[in-house]
């Protein structure tokens, strides 16, 4: 595709715009914010099928520039890829840009995380305007408040979650400022929690918008309580697993720098379930197939953490693509806890599909899962079969676009529709 | 009397070189030795902490961040340095992966000429390059690491030049190797292995696996008889990479 270069700054000029940014939750933080914007009445312009570089970001506001040239409505929330957030702020102007947080994720194709971090940086000292919106317990993340001049909201946990023992593989064990190793406070998961370095004194914001408990936490969602500008909310989030805790917390935070109503914010998320293959459920038999979208390590041990913990039986399939868009190294499924699942009773089969699905055989053989609990299937028809018979729900958990293949699947066999055509 | 055998490894700096799924390798060697009743420990020694190095069998160093590179340098100086030089002629048993790898060559050299001192325990360098290199590979190992094909995936930078005395891991089937030019894989001097094949290296290869795990052996017990496993998801996963890369 070829655009007059300033087209996406023309065609956006003055419209009041979200974006949201970071390694994991990009979709579902977005997918709050438009559905909290829309239920409050307005025309909101989202890149909803997750088109989220330069090329993308501008057919999505062309597209609905249409004849006009400029869009209907006045808001827009916009998901944009790590890399592309330089390339795609200066010509939207933000008002509000959330960052999520930054995990390893695809390292083929950035190298590392650190030169992810600088990208958004680089990006973010473009918009001197724009509020950031920050994940006060990722040290990355919140490390970008250092030395720029944008008014900052912090977000996250003001608590611990799940276990707290030291962390041996993490994406962040050193202070992005002095190198020194970090101490904690408390964890939530992966590498975030309440850090501190002890040698130059970086530490962990207290959050503006802060979880302050979590009440209940289900395989359909979790009931939290919440603070944000000094007033206390109780709030069902209806999705489950503590990394939508996080994407809850990023978009009240981001509707709170913009200006909306955090009350209004807290009755849409109960009402929020999925987006496109992150934790959708599909009936194709008489059990529930719900499907979980992971494509790296930290949110894949959250998923398996998740499973581990509903304490009834349960069928899985794992699908693992290596193509373009999930990243051609597959080795990650090594730094995952897959071990979670070979101590788990309620596991009664798992299915491993995809081009590599013989890697992620050999991993669970190695996670130390029963050889005859695991099947090698790439047929999609005989998994469709599978899930229409199981006797025990199933949780399917590809990445990329094994989750689209899988998701056609399941849509074409239950007459689900296509995530583009959900109707506000 | 039959002897209870078990094997020592040292993970180093595992808080700093973990990327690409190397601890799949530490998964993989204790596996294989439970499998035989083989007794295992990994101790895990972080940048600070200091251990006695003659009690460990076998070295395992992964691949890291740049940034987080430098922070491992000085501690190596810091002593550590000579008792992992000690350690390899002893004889005892490196994995070393990656930048894990390039750490116990002499130096690495930036390709704006800044020069980064590395342990100089085997006799090679490595130099920058600008572009990364970057996708599925294979190799096949020299008949004294079994010669068995290896598949795996490589990603860097840096292009690495054996000296004349050493011998390489492998030769390039399909790939780059060593530095793309002179078919060349990583290093084989006495009971070191290094390979860029990060992703991890042994779950699919279980062959190299066991030629790693029977030199410790050899070296602590005298002797080394491994009993074949059943490996056919191991079989399974080699051969649907190695017919991705190169089509046979």
């Amino acid at each position: 595709m070829f655009f007059k270069k300033d087209v996406l700054a023309d065609v956006s000029e003055g419209m009041d715009i979200i974006v949201v940014t970071g390694t994991n939750g990009k979709t579902t933080t977005a997918n709050m914010l438009e559905s909290a914007l829309t239920e409050s009445g307005q025309k909101v312009l989202a890149n909803k099928s997750g088109a989220n570089l330069l090329s993308g970001v501008t057919a999505e506001f062309c597209c609905a520039a249409g004849g006009t040239g400029k869009p209907s409505g006045k808001i827009a929330v916009i998901e944009c890829d790590e890399g592309a957030l330089k390339q795609v702020v200066p010509l939207i102007k933000p008002k509000v840009i959330v960052v999520t947080n930054l995990f390893r994720d695809q390292l083929d194709r950035y190298g590392e995380v650190m030169h992810t971090l600088e990208q958004i940086k680089t990006g973010i000292e473009k918009v001197p305007d724009a509020v950031l919106c920050l994940n006060s317990g990722d040290s990355l993340v919140s490390s970008i408040a250092l030395g720029v001049k944008n008014k900052v909201v912090y977000y996250g946990l003001d608590m611990p979650f799940g276990d707290q023992n030291p962390r041996v593989v993490s994406d962040a064990i050193h202070c992005v400022r002095c190198g020194a190793e970090y101490r904690y406070n408390f964890y939530t998961y992966a590498h975030l929690g309440d850090f501190y370095c002890p040698n130059c004194g970086y530490k962990r914001c207290r959050p503006e918008v802060a979880v302050t408990s979590i009440d209940q936490m289900d395989a359909d969602g979790t009931d939290i309580q919440l603070v944000a500008g000094g007033e206390e909310y109780s709030a069902r989030i209806g999705l489950p697993a503590i990394y939508n805790v996080y994407n809850a917390a990023a978009a009240v935070a981001a509707y709170y720098a913009f200006g909306s109503d955090v009350g209004q914010m807290i009755d849409t998320l109960s009402r929020i379930h999925s987006s496109f293959g992150r934790m959708e459920t599909f009936k194709p038999g008489r059990q529930p197939v719900q499907m979980i979208l992971v494509k790296n390590p930290a949110g894949c041990t959250q998923t398996i953490e998740f499973l581990t913990s509903l304490g009834k039986d349960y069928v899985l399939i794992l699908g693992l693509n290596d193509r373009t868009a999930d990243g051609h190294d597959i080795s990650w499924i090594w730094d995952a806890d897959y071990e979670k699942f070979a101590a788990d009773p309620h596991v009664l089969k798992v299915y491993v599909t995809g081009d590599r699905a013989e890697d992620m055989q050999l991993r669970l053989k190695y996670a130390g899962l029963a050889e005859d609990k695991i099947c090698l299937e790439k047929r999609t028809e005989n998994l469709l079969e599978t899930m229409k018979t199981s006797s025990a729900p199933v949780f399917v958990m590809p990445n990329y676009t094994s989750m689209l293949e899988l998701r056609k699947l399941l849509s074409d066999a239950t007459g689900a529709r296509e995530f583009w055509e959900k109707q506000e | 009397m039959e002897v209870i055998m078990e094997l020592k490894i040292c993970h180093l700096y595992p808080e700093v070189l973990n990327l690409y799924g190397d601890r799949g390798n530490i998964i993989c060697m204790r596996r294989r030795l439970e499998w035989r009743g083989i007794g295992c420990s990994v101790d895990l020694l972080r940048i600070g902490e200091k251990a006695d190095f003659t009690q460990y069998d076998i070295f395992f160093i992964g691949g890291g961040q740049d940034f987080e590179q430098e922070v491992l340098l000085g501690d190596l100086r810091d002593g550590k340095d000579k008792s992992l030089i000690a350690a390899v002629e002893d004889g005892r048993t490196f994995l070393t992966i990656c930048g894990g790898y390039q750490m116990m060559g002499h130096y690495y050299e930036t390709h704006d000429g800044v020069k980064c001192e590395f342990l100089g325990a085997v006799d090679f360098c490595t130099v920058g390059a600008d572009v990364r290199m970057i996708d599925n590979y294979c190799f096949k190992l020299g008949a004294e690491s079994g010669g068995s094909t290896v598949v795996g995936f490589e990603n860097h930078s840096g292009k690495t030049y054996l000296g004349a005395g050493v011998n390489p891991l492998g030769r390039v089937i399909k790939g780059n190797g060593n530095n793309g030019e002179d078919g060349t894989e990583g290093v084989r001097y006495k009971n070191v292995f290094g390979s860029y094949s990060h992703g991890p290296i042994l779950p699919k290869n279980p062959q190299l696996c066991d030629v790693i795990l029977e030199s410790a052996l050899v070296r602590k017990y005298g002797k080394a008889e491994l009993e074949p496993l059943t490996d056919s998801f191991e079989v399974q996963a080699h051969d649907a990479v190695y017919k991705m890369i190169t089509g046979a």
